[in-house]
């Protein structure tokens, strides 16, 4: 339509790309005060991140697990349910689809690799499930539950590769390598990059369709929009909370699947989740929750993910810098949801008139100043 | 503390004059004066968004004002902020309140007086003023009660009270019968009536007429953002205010046409509720035939709230049965109350009937989207959808820029018009309608009211419940007095008069 609409739709992107500009120039600020060029910084980012084949293969890489957790974080969100148990999901769902890969054994790559990353979904969704349980049934608030079965998930892991799942005949605590009928093929040789890339597209088109095309995200988007609302409709808001939880926790089964059989090393170790179960959180966040900006966002993370090693080997700035970025990024973030809340709101006056009905004012410019 | 200049008149305490206020792409406050005088009440009456809370907010310091000047007792004053009114004398209570949940009526007096936490010799300090205030007033609050465990009502007297305590002079009050039952309203006005004898000038918002008839002295009308007339309410009557305020004339009668009721549709026996050892609901039948409308009369929490829950499947029975259509309904549920054609308007719009947060065309249509040809297999039609949402806009005349506008960007008129669209388009053989014209200006409520008694004449049947007892009086064929959980009387048309209701209503024996 009007210029002026699509400038209102793009607004949210046009914020996060701002968001994302002004992380980096602090950062970058904060290198110039340590002494150090932010040119040859911001350098050695970009070349770290796409300065070869290999390198623009293992940022690629590093965006699956954070698209599906992401994505995983959304579905949960767009029914109100808070998952902030993303981590544990994905180490349990990582667990069980690595216990398929060692487990069973003489299947050709077309039956093995699905049932382990089926496995993946499964481990993530049940994992989920426990606290989606306690949810509907005890009235247990799910952001503590799934917080505390993280640190469940933990131990377990750390448990599985000093214990059963260990390398026999060693003292390491990782598993044997997954024989490679349970892993996802290279798809550039002697890179990072493997086939599981596609599967966050696929769950990407895939959450991008059911919650806007399909009765059931719809009733997912009334849950979360207004549950005695959805109630009043004939909507079962429990059961509607407990799916999308499971979906949640799949899709995070999914990344640690992915890390898993997808990664580099081939073995499970402790704590391979390395946070990306939280780091996804804050690409949902910069993508505003909207699946089509998971994208863009999860690929300035890998960027600063890859990027920051390469910095930190090449001018000795510690990659923790990465991780204050990150951290600006959320904050803006969280602010600016709030500013851009409140021109909305004012923006609502305006959109009241044009039909000669004003009568938004009363009501609409309060709140907005209150 | 009447002042007169030299001339002897009165001289308004508050003087607003010229005031503009623009928000992008609408003028909310087109040149506005306005007078408050000291010891008296000042109604201030328009439809919903003609700039009367625009204007208050501009003289409590919420907003700034594009033009124009504000005098306090002659002198000009500049409020910046709250603060700034409240410091000058200047309180208003908000349709939505600001207390602390957590804390004590006496804490949220404290609150903002001076920093730090309110210490005890402090709040000591403020319970006695307090209890003065009340007494004085008659605003009764417990000091020492938790703001969690009062009343609205009694929330909304400790709004006053916060405002009296800091001195205020001028006090606004914004729809504040919003809120209240028709009892609390009666203690509320008397309160304003004291406060005003005190030399105070009180500003009630409101686009009730019944209330301005009721308390106030004076009356400033407002439309599209201008003053159109201030009148003297002494000689004031409905008609004229209302065409005043609307622009046209009005009629505010509800005529009542009597029906000739067809086949049972709603049959009730013996339901009942208990929570937690009490009875919310007590053996209660009712049968609503086709063609019919029966209305509950009640003072608010006697049980109409459970009933509509009970009947709509939002809670289960502890005893009884429903049916529906001649049919017993086992196990009634939301989807189940659909299912047999029923449809309802719930008591709070925006807490119950609409998802404030998703658009127009989603709202009109979640009822329907799992029905072809909205959906099929679970994946629904843009198409269909939106083309179902344009032809509800444009059949229940709801005035919007387009289907995809947020639900909140409407007025509650349009957003009310939008729950009536939804549910009525199903043509459900059974409407349960709870105080469907609250918070509505007289323009919405006749539309509430032609498509309530469309409805009838379909032979739709109806279950009326409402705090406005002319509005069950004249748009039932029966009415059914509810006291404590139970119905304690039913009558016909002809019977109902509105001094036997009452005294149903108030538990006295007739």
């Amino acid at each position: 339509m009007s210029a002026r609409r699509i400038f209102y739709a793009a607004e949210p992107t046009l914020f996060s790309v701002l968001v994302a500009i002004v992380a980096l120039a602090i950062a970058m600020v904060i290198v110039a005060l340590s002494g150090n060029s932010p040119a040859a910084a911001l350098e050695a980012l970009w070349e770290g991140a796409f300065g070869s084949t290999s390198r623009i293969a293992s940022t690629l890489n590093a965006m699956v697990p954070l698209v599906l957790v992401a994505l995983g974080w959304i579905f949960a969100f767009r029914s109100k349910r808070v998952n902030v148990g993303l981590e544990g999901q994905m180490l349990i769902g990582g667990a069980l689809s690595a216990a398929v890969a060692l487990e069973i054994g003489g299947l050709p790559l077309a039956v093995h690799l699905p049932l382990a990353v089926l496995a993946g979904l499964l481990g993530g969704a049940l994992y989920a499930g426990v606290a989606a349980w306690m949810w509907a049934r005890r009235d247990v608030n799910e952001i503590v539950s799934t917080l505390m079965l993280n640190l469940i998930a933990v131990q377990v892991i750390s448990w599985l590769v000093r214990g059963p799942l260990q390398i026999p005949g060693s003292d390491l605590s990782r598993t044997a390598p997954f024989p490679d009928s349970s892993r996802w093929p290279q798809l550039i040789a002697d890179t990072a990059l493997r086939w599981d890339v596609l599967v966050p597209v696929a769950a990407l088109v895939l959450a991008a369709f059911v919650l806007n095309r399909t009765t059931f995200g719809f009733r997912l988007r009334l849950t979360g929009a207004n549950e005695e609302a959805a109630e009043h409709a004939g909507v079962r808001v429990k059961r509607v909370g407990v799916t999308a939880l499971a979906i949640s926790g799949g899709l995070a089964g999914l990344a640690g699947s992915s890390v898993l059989i997808g990664g580099q090393t081939g073995t499970m170790t402790d704590g391979f989740a390395a946070g990306i179960g939280f780091e996804g959180i804050a690409v949902a966040l910069l993508a505003r929750n909207s699946p089509v900006g998971v994208l863009p966002a999860a690929l300035l993370f890998a960027v600063l993910q890859q990027g920051g090693g390469l910095m930190e080997a090449r001018l000795g700035i510690p990659s923790n810098l990465v991780l204050v970025t990150q951290g600006l990024v959320i904050v803006f973030v969280a602010a600016g949801t709030f500013l851009l809340r409140r021109r909305r709101r004012a923006r609502v006056s305006a959109a009241g008139t044009g039909t000669g009905q004003g009568a938004v004012v009363d009501g609409s410019a309060v709140e907005g100043v209150a | 503390m009447k002042q007169a200049n030299r001339n002897g008149v009165d001289d308004p305490l508050v003087r607003m004059q010229g005031i503009v206020k623009r928000f992008p792409g609408l003028v909310a406050n087109d040149c506005v004066d306005l007078d408050i005088r000291g010891g008296e009440i000042l109604a201030l009456l328009g439809e919903n968004g003609a700039g009367k809370t625009t204007l208050m907010n501009v003289l409590y310091g919420m907003l700034r004002a594009d033009e124009g000047t504000i005098e306090l007792e002659g002198e000009e004053l500049d409020v910046r902020s709250p603060r700034d009114a409240l410091g000058a004398g200047i309180g208003m209570v908000h349709q939505h309140f600001c207390l602390v949940e957590d804390m004590t009526v006496a804490e949220n007096v404290a609150l903002g007086l001076s920093p730090g936490n309110p210490g005890r010799w402090q709040v000591g300090e403020i319970t006695g003023r307090l209890e003065q205030l009340a007494e004085l007033h008659g605003l009764g609050v417990d000091p020492g009660a938790l703001v969690s465990d009062l009343s609205v009502g009694e929330r909304q007297r400790l709004e006053i009270l916060k405002a009296l305590y800091r001195g205020a002079r001028v006090l606004i009050l914004d729809e504040p019968s919003a809120v209240l039952t028709a009892e609390e309203w009666r203690a509320l006005a008397e309160a304003l009536r004291s406060l005003a004898a005190q030399g105070r000038g009180i500003v009630l918002i409101t686009h009730k007429l019944d209330e301005i008839l009721h308390v106030a002295d004076r009356c400033t009308v407002m439309r599209h953002g201008r003053v159109v007339g201030t009148v003297a309410v002494a000689d004031a009557d409905k008609a004229q205010l209302a065409r005043l305020m609307v622009g046209r004339d009005v009629d505010l009668r509800i005529p009542y046409e009597p029906s000739e009721p067809g086949a049972e549709v709603l049959s009730v026996e013996g339901l009942s509720l208990e929570e937690d050892g009490r009875r919310l609901l007590d053996d209660v039948d009712l049968t609503i035939r086709a063609g019919e409308t029966f209305g509950i009369a009640g003072v608010e929490g006697n049980g109409q709230w459970p009933l509509v829950q009970l009947l709509t499947g939002l809670r289960q029975p502890s005893s009884g049965s429903i049916s529906v259509g001649g049919r017993r309904v086992e196990r009634m549920d939301p989807a189940a109350f659909t299912a047999v054609g029923g449809g309802l308007i719930p008591e709070d719009r925006h807490r119950t009937a609409v998802a404030e947060d998703l658009s127009l065309s989603d709202n009109l249509i979640m009822k329907e989207i799992s029905t072809r040809p909205l959906s099929r297999h679970g994946v629904f039609d843009r198409g269909a959808t939106e083309d179902r949402a344009r032809q509800l806009v444009e059949g229940y005349d709801i005035r919007t820029p387009g289907i995809s506008v947020l639900m909140r960007q409407l007025s509650g008129g349009n957003q009310q018009k939008a729950v009536l669209a939804r549910e009525l388009v199903r043509e459900p053989v059974l409407l349960i309608a709870a105080q469907p014209t609250r918070g509505l200006d007289v323009g919405a409520m006749q539309f509430v009211y032609e498509q309530l008694s469309a409805h009838r004449r379909r032979g739709g049947a109806t279950l009326l419940i409402s705090a406005e007892l002319d509005e069950v009086l004249s748009l039932s064929d029966r009415v059914g007095v509810m006291v404590k959980g139970s119905i304690v009387a039913t009558l016909s048309h002809e019977q109902t008069d509105r001094e036997t209701i009452g005294r149903l209503m108030t538990g006295v024996a007739a």
